[in-house]
């Protein structure tokens, strides 16, 4: 990760366009300093600390030191990451995404329908309907193992969330921010990763990564009520539930529509990459 | 499947929607602006007044919109499956002081961040939504000419999942206990999902064919406008979230729920 690397080469395939013959830049000297000026960012947030006196929401400002250390280095490394790895997309890419994002949406709406009727034996303890929570993820996911570009998980669970709200759903046009949300997640994870691995590992990291968003969204948003430790064992369940179905479970399919030669438009990768 | 036949342009005509009624025939990028602001309002408080006041100002709009009763419930049933299970369920499991109101600020909240997006689904073609979130919200229109292009596969999906159906019953597969049938279904999901992606990359091809993507400046078959009309709708949508928000406010009730 030190050195500049040469980024993959683009393999034209039939579908693709035949202008993109160059290979993706790597990390530079620019890209490396922007991570290592957010990282002291974050680290001088951390040993200063936010003022005391100010607050938000009643909150002194002085309790989100932590978080807004982390956000800060996240949002650093993440952004230069996506910048790094980031050319234009190819037709193809785009409109293999969209499809995506359109049977996604389609997924999305039968869960929703059959969310209640699923949820509805788990109200023993209220904080276990998480473990299905990684259904929202699929498409996201999906989405940034399939087609490895900047932007494609958030792209992918936007336009699944929006197909869901017009379909028909019962949470209306809050799915959209749902889905923008949940997908920045799984992006945030690729990123960290800088576009570089999508193994199991990866996989599962980034389904976690979206079950996070999902988590922490739904126990604001849906179940304010929730004590500490509800929220706890909500947050926690979403994370595994992320891993396990989305990260594991969109691994598996993306391994499968490679071997169908579903993806040979999107170039050359091979099963030792996925 | 009328919601997809909605999607794919076949269910617009007749169904009790009247087109030139000043809500429908509004630029779909006013409607939506108007449903993600109610949305994003409403899903920050969990209170019995701003849900109840958006709701009554939303049921105040409704004559605007151009849907008939019957319109209205055949594609509103769906918040009343939603609403009403949630509002009992808290009422009955929650743990809060009170119950009676916590769960009718739940079903309410349901009802009031639904009926924009109902009434939005009902009323907007998705080419025109297309249009106008390329055109006037600026956003990179290949993403969104391919994400309306693939919402066209929509119907061609019900074709390939009936024929996928056909040819596994002449093989014989499929068939037999509950395992096996879940079983035949996955398989048939992922072979729909393999089409699907084909069907992507020859659409992509035949796209670039006529000229799509390049990076000549495009030009639009449908020009999307945006009148005064647009901006009462948008001015009146938040003078909505505003009157909710106030009103549950003064009443004391408005609590953020990330505070």
């Amino acid at each position: 990760m030190s050195a500049p690397r040469s980024g993959r080469s683009v393999a034209t395939s039939a579908a693709g366009d035949l202008t993109v013959t160059t290979t993706a830049p790597g990390l530079r000297r620019a890209h490396l300093l922007a991570i290592a000026i957010s990282l002291v960012i974050a680290a001088s947030i951390w040993l200063v600390g936010l003022p005391e006196s100010t607050s938000l929401f009643d909150t002194p400002l002085s309790t989100l030191t932590v978080p807004a250390a982390l956000v800060v280095a996240f949002t650093g490394i993440t952004l230069t990451g996506a910048l790094a790895a980031h050319r234009p997309w190819r037709v193809v890419e785009i409109v293999i995404a969209s499809v995506l994002g359109v049977t996604g949406g389609l997924f999305l709406w039968v869960v929703a329908q059959a969310w209640n009727t699923v949820t509805a034996p788990l109200s023993f303890f209220p904080p276990a309907s998480a473990i299905l929570a990684g259904l929202w993820l699929v498409p996201g996911v999906l989405g940034g193992l399939v087609i490895r570009r900047p932007g494609a998980a958030v792209y992918v669970e936007l336009v699944a969330a929006v197909v869901e709200a017009l379909l028909g759903n019962s949470w209306g046009f809050a799915t959209v921010w749902y889905g923008l949300i949940e997908g920045l997640g799984a992006e945030f994870v690729l990123a960290l990763l800088l576009y570089r691995a999508f193994g199991l590992p990866a996989a599962l990291l980034t389904g976690a990564g979206a079950g996070v968003a999902v988590g922490l969204l739904d126990s604001f948003v849906y179940y304010p009520e929730f004590s500490a430790s509800y929220i706890t064992a909500y947050v926690v369940l979403a994370v595994i539930s992320g891993a396990v179905i989305a990260g594991a479970g969109c691994w598996a399919l993306t391994r499968a529509l490679d071997r169908a030669g579903a993806l040979a438009p999107l170039g050359a990768r091979g099963t030792v990459r996925i | 499947m009328s919601a997809l036949g909605a999607l794919d342009g076949s269910g617009r005509a007749g169904n009790g929607i009247d087109p030139t009624a000043p809500l429908a025939r509004a630029n779909p990028l006013a409607k939506l602006a108007v449903s993600l602001t109610i949305s994003m309002a409403l899903v920050l408080s969990v209170d019995v007044v701003s849900a109840g006041v958006a709701l009554g100002l939303e049921l105040l709009a409704l004559p605007w919109c151009g849907l008939a009763p019957r319109a209205l419930a055949r594609r509103g049933w769906i918040l009343v499956v939603a609403a009403v299970p949630a509002a009992v369920a808290t009422a009955v499991l929650g743990d809060s002081d009170a119950p009676v109101t916590s769960g009718l600020a739940i079903g309410l909240r349901v009802f009031a961040i639904g009926l924009p997006g109902v009434v939005l689904l009902a009323t907007t073609d998705p080419t025109d939504l297309a249009d106008a979130l390329a055109q006037k919200a600026r956003l990179p229109s290949r993403f969104v000419l391919a994400a309306l292009a693939s919402m066209r596969l929509f119907g061609v999906l019900a074709e390939e999942w009936a024929a996928l159906t056909m040819a596994r019953r002449a093989r014989g597969v499929g068939g037999g206990g509950p395992i096996e049938r879940v079983r035949d279904w996955g398989g048939r999901l992922f072979a729909l999902l393999v089409l699907a992606i084909r069907r992507g990359a020859v659409l992509a091809t035949t796209m670039e064919s006529r000229g799509f993507g390049t990076s000549r400046p495009r030009t639009w078959a449908r020009e999307s406008r945006l009148g005064v009309g647009d901006l009462l709708i948008v001015l009146g949508g938040l003078a909505l979230v505003a009157v909710a928000v106030g009103a549950a406010m003064a009443a004391g009730t408005w609590d953020i729920v990330i505070a």
